[in-house]
């Protein structure tokens, strides 16, 4: 069985569409096939991908409350070219958001489930993930505290010559197990659906988010953004005013 | 002000110009949203790149009644027309807040009046739904007050709905 997992984020590194991808990737068997669409330049490349594949996984951010520009001009060409080869596979989708509910994702689905019935392809299912940017942090928090692991357990042993120490282990495991729990309900759904993917049946449509209450995520987020916008200035470039256009002299 | 965006040709423009104060022609000749959050956290409500795009936000943004003319595509927009929804989200600032009951960001120009879409092409039932569910969510998203979905039979039907 091949499946071929389309990371659509426009984004060349860091974009949580690939971590979700990748997570799910755990969960399916067989030949597993890394794609990536950006541009039109991987129109072809992945078209040629899907001839002889069985399922499809789509990794892409929610825009606007639905599917990225480039993505929509790559499934109108898709459509054309599975109807002209007859492929009937079957499509999934992972979804993810900013904002804290995955169920924003829904009229995102709505359009890939529409765009199978037109293509004759068979729509699987999706999971929406709300949360996404911030539980894509997740994945660089876990390795930053591997990192401080690694770093305790080297002057642990040059200092004292032990090479567990306990309390540097302790506090790995308790962030770690942090970071699963913000992780639970997007692993939860991933893994059904990779059972799905296997069996080649239908999931449905499911909605995850970050586990952690909303108002504490919203102040994370603002938290976030300040940073982010005192780094690279916008914070002293009319933040949050009402810009006007500048038309050209 | 009253801003359409259109994906027709290009001889639909003069009937457009002719009902609104500002008019977006969605030719994409222009490139797709990086997802960089520059037009937020960098130069606030315009974007990095340097097409005719670069400052939709600054238009958008403005629009008590934005109307969208759309070919139906899957029950969302054409291409052409997403993109430059996608470059617009400079409407909004960073900051988050509740409307809805769910989270969504603050909005830099303040409230609107009417988010408008007409939609034309072949479309099914499924995906009519879709669209009239996808414009209350646009309008919410983006702080409109209500939302409004048409179906064309025929593109001579365009003028009068306008």
């Amino acid at each position: 069985m091949k499946t071929v997992f389309i990371n659509c984020s426009p984004k060349k590194r860091f974009c949580a569409s690939a971590y979700f991808l990748a997570l799910q990737r755990i969960f399916v068997g067989g030949k597993k096939v890394k794609e990536t669409l950006r541009t039109p330049a991987d129109h072809t490349r992945i078209l040629e991908q899907l001839r002889d594949a069985q399922a499809v996984v789509f990794g892409l951010p929610l825009y606007v409350d639905g599917i990225p520009s480039h993505v929509l001009r790559f499934m109108e060409k898709m459509e054309a070219s599975c109807r002209e080869n007859d492929l009937h596979f079957s499509v999934y989708c992972i979804a993810n958001n900013g904002f804290i509910e995955g169920r924003q994702n829904e009229p995102l689905m709505q359009s890939f489930e529409h765009f199978c019935t037109r293509a004759d392809l068979r729509w699987g299912g999706g999971v929406g993930i709300g949360g996404g940017v911030m539980l894509n942090v997740t994945r660089i928090l876990f390795i930053v505290d591997i990192a401080l692991l690694l770093v305790n357990t080297v002057l642990s042993a040059v200092h004292t010559g032990n090479f567990f120490p306990k309390d540097a282990w302790i506090s790995f495991g308790e962030n770690a197990a942090l970071l699963l729990y913000f992780n639970l309900g997007v692993l939860f759904y991933l893994a059904r659906m990779g059972a799905s993917i296997r069996k080649g049946s239908f999931f449905g449509k499911k909605y995850t988010r970050i586990l952690i209450p909303s108002f504490i995520f919203i102040l994370f987020a603002d938290i976030f953004f300040i940073i982010i916008s005192l780094f690279e200035g916008g914070l002293f470039r009319g933040w949050l005013a009402k810009k006007e256009e500048t038309l050209p002299e | 002000m009253k801003v359409i965006i259109h994906d027709l040709d290009r001889p639909y423009d003069g009937m457009m110009e002719a009902k609104c104060d500002r008019m977006i022609a969605a030719d994409g000749k222009y490139a797709p949203c990086q997802g960089c959050f520059g037009c937020w956290t960098k130069h606030p409500a315009e974007c990095k790149m340097k097409d005719k795009l670069n400052q939709i936000c600054r238009v958008i943004g403005r629009a008590d009644e934005l109307v969208i003319v759309t070919k139906n595509l899957y029950g969302e927009y054409s291409p052409a027309v997403k993109n430059v929804l996608d470059r617009s989200i400079g409407t909004s600032t960073p900051f988050s807040t509740y409307r809805g009951r769910q989270m969504h960001h603050t909005l830099r120009y303040g409230k609107h009046d009417l988010w408008k879409v007409i939609v034309y092409g072949e479309i099914t039932e499924e995906e009519k739904a879709t669209f009239r569910y996808r414009a209350e969510r646009n309008a919410l998203n983006d702080g409109f007050e209500r939302s409004e979905v048409l179906f064309l039979t025929d593109l001579t039907e365009l003028e009068a709905v306008l």
